[in-house]
């Protein structure tokens, strides 16, 4: 499995780089919207995005927008992992094709139990 | 008459309280009295990480620490060993996101909807024009000194 990493803090990517590679994915990373669409676009073919919202040259909101607008790419999980959470941009965000949304700050474990949610964990048996 | 509508203190040192504590672990922030004066000589070498809010809200808040708590936030939120000296990029993209998610938590207290700005680290102070101090928090971080403050623009009339 990989996974695309999209925000423009290094220490941001550097975070969630290390949650997702303990669960057994491998790490693109990119700095904003623009450079993760032009990797999509040299054939980059992640099952999961994570995204930022907030980044210089192209947001994450856009990026979902031009995600979902192309069939090429209807595939890949969209999970935005922002600090804005007004209300009405969640909506947004998940309307215009976003699967999951995670608040910043969060721990580990909580992009670990969205991940599971959508299929692309292994879910835990309770023992 | 001067109106300014303005994050409590309370609510703002529950946002430092969370975001400080899922990224960084370990020792808590404890707030403790006013002990340096934001106008004198700043103790240690100084770095300022802030964001403004624009919208329903105008708002600008910062975070303050010397070079040594600096490097230490930045060795935690990279997951650096204790040998491992962050380097300066690293201390200023780290403070950035940290005053980033701050920020953000903060914006989400007031009535939106309002717009955050990409975060400025620098090591000296960072004031903004028509914004006043409006919440300071002065807190202890082990045997650290660790400062946000939120300031609101000042919509004045006469003040
Ligand atoms: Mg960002």
């Amino acid at each position: 499995m990989h996974a695309l990493i999209i925000d423009d803090s290094r220490t941001m990517r550097s975070i969630l780089r290390r949650i997702v590679v303990d669960l057994g994915f491998d790490v693109t990373e990119a700095g904003n919207g623009q450079e993760a669409l032009t990797a999509l676009e040299d054939g980059l073919e992640p099952d999961l995005c994570l995204i930022d919202w907030n980044m210089p040259l192209m947001d994450g909101y856009t990026f979902v927008t031009r995600v979902r607008a192309d069939p090429r790419w209807r595939n890949i999980t969209l999970m935005m992992v922002t600090t804005e959470s007004e209300h009405g941009q969640i909506v947004r965000a998940l309307a215009a094709g976003a699967h999951e949304y995670v608040i910043k700050p969060f721990t580990a474990d909580a992009i670990v139990e969205k991940l599971e949610l959508l299929g692309l964990a292994a879910q835990e048996v309770p023992a | 008459m001067t109106v300014l509508t303005e994050p409590s203190s309370f609510d703002v040192q529950a946002v430092v309280d969370e975001v400080w504590t899922t990224f960084l672990g370990g020792e808590p922030l404890v707030p403790v009295a006013p002990d340096f004066d934001p106008a004198g000589t700043f103790p240690g070498s100084r770095w300022d990480a802030a964001v403004t809010v624009s919208g329903a809200w105008h708002g600008l808040i910062v975070v303050s620490v010397n070079d040594a708590v600096a490097h230490a936030v930045t060795q935690a939120m990279l997951g650096l060993d204790d040998g491992d000296t962050a380097a300066h990029e690293d201390v200023v993209d780290a403070l950035g996101e940290l005053v980033n998610v701050i920020g953000g938590n903060i914006k989400s207290l007031m009535d939106g909807p309002s717009k955050l700005s990409l975060p400025l680290v620098a090591q000296a102070p960072i004031q903004a024009g028509g914004i006043v101090e409006t919440c300071r928090l002065d807190l202890a971080w082990g045997s650290h000194r660790v400062w946000v403050t939120v300031g609101t623009r000042d919509e004045g009339g006469t003040s």
